[in-house]
């Protein structure tokens, strides 16, 4: 009995420890001057960039990390117990699921309205970007050329048959993709661009996008659809053959004379119940900021969403290209249609 | 007639209350407390399937349900055949390295299998470690293409096969010695000695490592995303999460237990009511043979193989991958990841633990025997994926922490914010809940093993419960518990799902630190701390290794 005594004795001080950090009044608080942030995006320049707004604030970013579907769950079990402050998407159809589920506020803020170009924020201020990249064809620079391809509707030719690849259909990225498709031209011309490009997979969907391309560059199939910013990181591998990798591949901008690229961003949000909201604006502010922006574009590969910001050497060595400027919150609201139409015709 | 049944009713409810003593009531209390994430999954089957329900059963579930039984199958045949002959060539045959061999053979368990996954992809890759050594020596080999439902079972096999050699040799070693010289003295030879008598005394552990085997095989989630294999978990999350919805998930998690709930029930009936402690007292270690020649080198490379595949060629390219991305990952920042594991795992390690051995003792003090039925219940954690099992915790502790909330800023107007969930306590409970059974199977072993007799002795001579408890019950099943608390470790070291969604701020663990790089596509950046993971499994588990030996 003693010993079980003195385990629950161990037990409450635990519990207790986790309350002396807790309990505090609204006032004390305040005086922890903290931001929150729930994040999907772990990056090492993220992690430099909040080390840089501490500096800068004083104010302390605590970081809770997992994928934003997970977080959004999260965050609508906690109501509005949730110390969230932030939330922090890779892709903007997440954004506005947790907008659409409540999950947001909208803020006042004319410098996010002077930093990021309208149709990449919510128009109710809910949420707005902080990085972009778009999803490109790249191909083998060897066996393609690049006049041979014009959309990503061009894939599902019979040309192509047994030479696209692209990867599972669980990918946001894939899942934003088909929701704009079904944005711009409907579900039935969705459903048909995503069989046609099944039947032209040189193989079934696995691994992630640097595979995809490692698999174009060994001759598994002639082009593949990616992010572009995995292909600057293929470049800057620590591995040599991750760099040859990447050098043979081109990219190809598509849609280029009708709607454009399709783009997905990264963005942030301030939660409904944020305990520390202003911080969470400032926070937002800042990673806008033209300081901020050029960490995102420069170690990440990312395209800056202030204007006043140049993208990196390596991304402007692409060339510049004409991106959809489909407003972002069609890829939220389309996206279980998506999801639905990849299982229909076996999009693995 | 009618009379009949209401005195036997009245009877029956006089015995109830006649058994029922605190213990009963304690085990009723700490399964309630494991259960109830279960329990809660189980409630919302009743609200339905969600809308996309019919829409899944008619286009994935068909795979889903392929997939999983493949891996099955697959994983079955492989963690058996190697589980098992290593398992008995360790413990029957004396050669060179066989020391060494014996406790690299449990090293896979070391690596989460996600890990050996995207290790093997470095491997076939075009490009990768495979190809570069063939081009070296100027052979082109055809590619081998390792991301499919093949290649998984190949993966999960390797990596899993130890649960089925840990208990089988534990088996082996301790138990077999006598029947096997009284089988060699009535003249049967080596093979049919080993089917005859070795392999049916061990089948009740090697079905129980077999079935740990295959929990974790239908609760792997990225080692099947990366693959691109459709299992239920990955239908779980995908359902969950792509689709939003909860429900639909649900229903899913519940077909998955009604699959590993068949697995144990087909244990239990195999095993039956055979006791398979050895009573004899003369308990003699099994004398290895020694090998000659040939066989020798044939013993060497079948027990090597499994080494081989499932540690040193993953070991080996992570090793690579950390050369080559050290500068970038290591940092102070690090360390302290690492620190943090480490005291989340040992403390959650212990505190399951302590809760198996309550339970199973508890269980056994009680005198209603249908509460030792409800009690495997509690272990149930461990056939629910890791993120289902953190939302089963989500929900029931939010709703107390909600409740705990109001009711301290109404009675002291304390503003506290959530006490359980995001903080320290909601991870080691879904731990707990989660892991219990894997602490459970090595106490319930020794346990059984040791018989009722001495603590019954102990108790006769007039030691209370707590006292031949301590002096007397745990001395006996330190094995048991030692090894039960280095699994438990080693598993949560590993855990992913279920750390990513209740960990509380601040809080990260190496295995988060890889997930996350690999999940950025950064695979060769999360070598080091997997190998950190690695390498805090091997410390554990070369003393498991002792303990067994000893």
């Amino acid at each position: 009995m003693r010993y079980l005594i003195i385990a629950f004795a161990l037990l409450v001080i635990s519990c207790k420890n986790e309350k002396s950090q807790k309990a505090e009044t609204p006032e004390q608080k305040e005086k922890v001057n903290e931001v929150n942030v729930y994040t999907h995006r772990h990056y090492e320049s993220d992690q430099k960039l909040f080390a840089l707004f501490e500096k800068e604030t004083g104010i302390k970013v605590n970081v809770v990390n997992a994928s934003a579907d997970e977080l959004i769950q999260k965050m609508t079990a906690e109501g509005e117990q949730s110390p969230a402050d932030v939330l922090i998407t890779v892709d903007a159809g997440r954004l506005v699921r947790a907008k659409q589920k409540g999950l947001l506020q909208g803020v006042e803020s004319q410098m996010l309205e002077i930093n990021i170009p309208e149709h990449l924020r919510d128009k109710d201020n809910h949420w707005f970007s902080l990085t972009k990249r778009a999803r490109v064809i790249v191909y083998a620079k060897d066996r393609v050329k690049p006049e041979a391809l014009s959309t990503y509707e061009n894939l599902t030719e019979d040309a192509w048959k047994k030479k696209v690849l692209i990867r599972s259909s669980n990918n946001i990225y894939n899942q934003s993709l088909l929701a704009s498709m079904i944005a711009h031209k409907g579900e039935e011309e969705a459903t048909k661009w995503a069989k046609g490009i099944v039947d032209n997979m040189a193989r079934t969907p696995k691994g992630n996008d640097r595979d995809q391309v490692k698999a174009v560059v060994a001759g598994e199939a002639d082009v593949a659809i990616v992010n572009t910013y995995y292909i600057g990181k293929l470049l800057n591998s620590k591995n040599p053959e991750e760099v040859t990798a990447g050098e043979g591949v081109g990219i190809f901008f598509p849609n280029q004379s009708e709607r454009g690229a399709h783009i997905n961003v990264s963005g942030a949000g301030i939660a409904k119940y944020a305990p520390n909201k202003e911080n969470g604006i400032k926070f937002i502010e800042f990673l806008s900021s033209p300081a901020a922006q050029k960490v995102f574009a420069d170690s990440n590969y990312e395209y800056p969403v202030n204007a006043s910001v140049p993208a990196s050497d390596l991304l402007q060595s692409w060339g510049t290209f004409k991106e959809d400027v489909l407003p972002l919150s069609a890829l939220g609201e389309n996206n279980k249609k998506a999801v639905l139409i990849f299982d229909t015709v076996g999009w693995k | 007639m009618k009379k009949d049944t209401s005195y036997s009713l009245l009877y029956k409810i006089k015995r109830f209350k006649r058994d029922i003593n605190q213990w009963s009531i304690a085990t009723l209390a700490i399964v309630f407390i494991i259960a109830f994430p279960v329990i809660t999954i189980f409630l919302k089957l009743f609200s339905g399937p969600g809308e996309t329900w019919d829409h899944i059963v008619a286009t994935l579930l068909p795979e889903y349900t392929k997939t999983s039984i493949a891996l099955i199958i697959g994983c079955s045949v492989f963690t058996l055949i190697f589980g098992v002959s290593t398992a008995w060539i360790v413990s029957r045959y004396d050669f060179p390295g066989r020391k060494m061999l014996e406790w690299l053979l449990i090293l896979p368990l070391a690596i989460p299998s996600y890990i050996t996954a995207y290790a093997y992809v470095g491997v076939f890759d075009y490009g990768g470690t495979l190809e570069l050594l063939m081009e070296s020596v100027n052979i082109t080999l055809p590619k081998i293409d390792i991301m499919n439902t093949y290649g998984l079972i190949f993966v999960l096999s390797f990596s899993l096969y130890p649960y089925v050699y840990v208990s089988a040799r534990a088996v082996f070693l301790h138990q077999a010695g006598n029947l096997i010289e009284a089988s060699k003295l009535l003249g049967a030879g080596e093979l049919k000695t080993f089917f005859k008598v070795v392999f049916p005394l061990a089948r009740p552990a090697i079905i129980g490592g077999l079935i740990l085997v295959l929990m974790e095989v239908l609760n792997d989630y990225g080692a099947a995303k990366y693959y691109g294999v459709s299992t239920f978990t990955v239908g779980i999350f995908r359902s969950w999460f792509s689709l939003e919805e909860p429900d639909t998930a649900v229903y899913l998690s519940a077909i998955l237990i009604v699959i590993i709930f068949g697995l144990i029930v087909l244990e239990r009936f195999q095993r039956r009511k055979k006791k398979y402690h050895n009573a004899s007292k003369s308990n003699r270690p099994l004398c290895r043979k020694n090998s000659k020649g040939v066989q020798k080198i044939g013993l060497i490379c079948w027990v090597g193989i499994p080494v081989f595949i499932g540690f040193l060629i993953p070991v080996a390219q992570l090793l690579y991958w950390a050369v080559l991305t050290y500068t970038d990952v290591f940092s102070v920042a690090f360390f302290y990841t690492a620190l943090q594991s480490l005291g989340i795992a040992i403390l959650s390690a212990v505190i399951t633990v302590i809760i198996a051995l309550k339970l199973i003792y508890f269980t056994r003090w009680n005198k209603i025997k249908q509460i030792n039925l409800v009690a495997k219940m509690s272990t149930l954690g461990y056939a629910i994926p890791g993120a289902v099992i953190a939302v089963g915790v989500m929900i029931p502790t939010l709703f107390i922490d909600k409740w705990l909330y109001r009711v301290l800023r109404e009675a002291f107007s304390w503003e506290v914010g959530l006490l359980i969930n995001g903080t320290i306590i909601g991870l080691i409970y879904a731990y707990a809940v989660r892991f219990l059974a894997v602490a459970y199977s090595p106490i319930e072993g020794s346990v059984s093993k040791v018989g009722e007799g001495i603590s019954e002795s102990s108790m006769m001579l007039g030691a209370g419960r707590w006292r031949t408890f301590f002096s007397i019950d745990i001395p006996l099943i330190k094995k048991g518990m030692w090894s039960a608390v280095l699994l438990v470790f080693v598993d949560i070291m590993k855990e992913l799902p279920l750390t990513l969604i209740l960990k509380p701020y601040g809080v990260t663990t190496l295995a988060v630190k890889a997930y996350e790089y690999a999940s950025d596509e950064m695979i060769a950046e999360a070598a080091l701390p997997s190998l950190c993971v690695i390498l805090t499994g091997i410390l554990p588990v070369i003393f498991l290794n002792r303990l067994i030996t000893k």
